[in-house]
């Protein structure tokens, strides 16, 4: 009897019970401050070693290609990877194929540039958002300051002292692209292999898969996955940021979800058991 | 030769550039609409075939030193300076057919509207959103103070990138609904989907990776570390069937770019 009554029970779970328990799982956690130490994984740990092997000075296209949408994975990647290179003084401009990247990355790099000594222009540059990126690299990578043209403050190329001696994708040390999308595919095909360049890419948890041949043929040098890759990364660098903090949130939604998955399971088997003994005694 | 067609112009000749492409454009669209259909056919194809050869030429043509304004060894052919306007005249070619959709859109809501159909709602959101968005991107770029720096900052970052934020953050909500009511284990592949999804879920996660965090860090029991097994399923088992249905789409890619290329696609582009 007991056990019909727990059948009956969750056969009649609502899934507003359920959404609670998720919007429970997920903001509990952010009112306490748990540092989870985790093992670093070889994508992260390899992605951490191409960074700190360039040079001081170097010049580093940072392509951020994400939007709110995936801000929860993307913002903690790219801020981990700007703090890395505006530690050791590496110079960077900002190219955006999301419109809402181009606001996203200009309010990170503002609120971060004071605390490294950059200056907007002189050390990094933000290009803004450009439609159509398969025909843009196209331009690009033969010609950057006519492609380019001018940054989002309305500045020309040639009077940003950080495009001094960029002429051509010879002249990027590396390649950086924080995606939620398909961008780092287009860029892989129409700019990492034109030009030999040493590309790495940051990218959300779903798209690991696909992430892990480029990183198998050569073609990407150093990957960070998904938001545990943030975290890793945050790790590496000593710092706690947004990926640290929302660590425990994402892992009870997650657990949350397996609990879930088990409990229908089960919940399954037993209706299944309980109707074949039904039909066995009849 | 080429940098002097291809100058950025400024003042008063940008504007009178953009009017003479406006005309040009619209002389050209003119032509086009009045074109017979038998002509309209060879003339995509031919416009479709040059297109893509010059491209495919400038790729495979040898190329020769062909040193630019700060850089000495630019490599090149005789197509190489055209690579960069090309870029520009199809990035211009697609904010073309942007204007196409938003004429097409404006159609689809504006009858539905005059009509009073059924959806006459959202469709009069639809059009007090583009109206909104539109005006005021245009006015923070010709008179960017701080009313309209600020309004346009409202309706871009707090309504769109909030509206983005939440429509992703729903499939949360369904996700977990979902993962009570249909992933039902009936089936031996079924199961195997399961445990590799719970393995994977576990690795991926920092609690999870505490479960195993206390096996040695090297030899054997290494191994059986969750963050060690999701590692070997993605590179390992997943990457090679992500690699072959890679392999599937980029043949197929192929060939669809050849069919388009040499005009012998059907459908939308040729048949009415």
């Amino acid at each position: 009897m007991q056990t019909r009554n727990v059948i009956r029970y969750l056969n009649r779970i609502d899934r507003r019970v359920l959404y609670t328990l998720l919007i429970i799982a997920i903001t509990i956690p952010f009112f306490f401050t748990i540092q989870i130490r985790v093992p670093i994984s070889r994508q992260t740990e390899q992605l951490y070693k191409v960074v700190e092997a360039l040079p001081q000075n170097s010049f580093v296209l940072f392509g951020a290609d994400w939007s709110a949408s995936t801000r929860g994975e993307n913002r903690a990647q790219s801020k981990a990877l700007l703090i890395h290179l505006m530690r050791k003084k590496i110079h960077f401009i900002i190219l955006c194929f999301d419109p809402q990247a181009k606001t996203l990355m200009q309010e990170m790099v503002t609120g971060m540039q004071k605390e490294y000594g950059y200056t907007d222009g002189v050390d990094w540059a933000n290009f803004g958002y450009r439609t159509d990126q398969v025909n843009f690299l196209k331009g690009f990578g033969p010609d950057i300051p006519t492609t380019l043209s001018m940054d989002i403050n309305g500045k020309r190329v040639q009077d940003l002292p950080v495009m001094r001696g960029i002429h051509t994708a010879h002249d990027i040390t590396m390649l950086i692209n924080v995606s939620g999308s398909t961008t780092t595919e287009t860029y892989i095909d129409y700019l990492q292999g034109s030009y030999n360049l040493k590309m790495v890419a940051a990218v959300t948890s779903v798209m690991i898969p696909e992430m892990i041949n480029r990183l198998d043929s050569g073609q990407l040098v150093g990957m960070m996955p998904g938001l545990q890759g943030a975290i890793e990364y945050e790790q590496k660098l000593g710092y706690i940021g947004k990926a640290s903090a929302a660590s425990v949130s994402a892992s009870v939604a997650h657990l949350l979800i397996i609990a879930l998955i088990l409990l229908g399971n089960i919940y399954t088997l037993i209706e299944k058991r309980m109707s074949s003994s039904v039909r066995g005694r009849n | 030769m080429f940098s002097n067609l291809f100058h950025p112009l400024h003042g008063s000749s940008w504007y009178i550039a953009i009017l003479g492409c406006f005309a040009l454009a619209g002389i050209l669209i003119a032509i086009l609409q009045s074109l017979p259909h038998a002509l309209r056919r060879p003339l995509i194809r031919i416009v479709t075939f040059l297109g893509g050869l010059y491209y495919a030429v400038e790729y495979f043509w040898p190329t020769h030193s062909m040193p630019i304004p700060g850089s000495p060894k630019h490599m090149g052919n005789f197509l190489t300076p055209f690579i960069s306007p090309a870029a520009n005249m199809l990035s211009v070619i697609a904010g073309w057919t942007i204007g196409l959709g938003t004429i097409n859109l404006c159609q689809i809501h504006g009858k539905r509207l005059l009509h009073a159909k059924e959806g006459k709602l959202n469709s009069l959101v639809f059009f007090i959103a583009m109206i909104a968005m539109f005006t005021l991107a245009v006015l923070k770029q010709a008179h960017p103070n701080l009313i309209n720096k600020n309004l346009y900052m409202l309706l871009f970052e707090g309504l769109y990138q909030a509206l983005d934020s939440t429509m992703f953050a729903l499939v949360a909500f369904f996700l977990v609904s979902a993962s009570y009511r249909a992933f039902r284990v009936r089936t031996g592949e079924a199961t195997l989907l399961m445990v590799i999804a719970m393995v994977v879920m576990l690795g991926q996660i920092a609690l999870g990776q505490q479960l195993t965090i206390h096996l040695p860090d090297h030899g054997f029991w290494h191994n059986f570390r969750v963050e060690i097994i999701r590692d070997w399923i993605l590179t390992k088992a997943s990457s090679a069937s992500v690699r072959a249905i890679a392999f599937g789409i980029g043949i197929g890619n192929l060939a669809v770019a050849l069919r388009v290329w040499l005009g012998l696609e059907r459908g939308a582009f040729f048949d009415s």
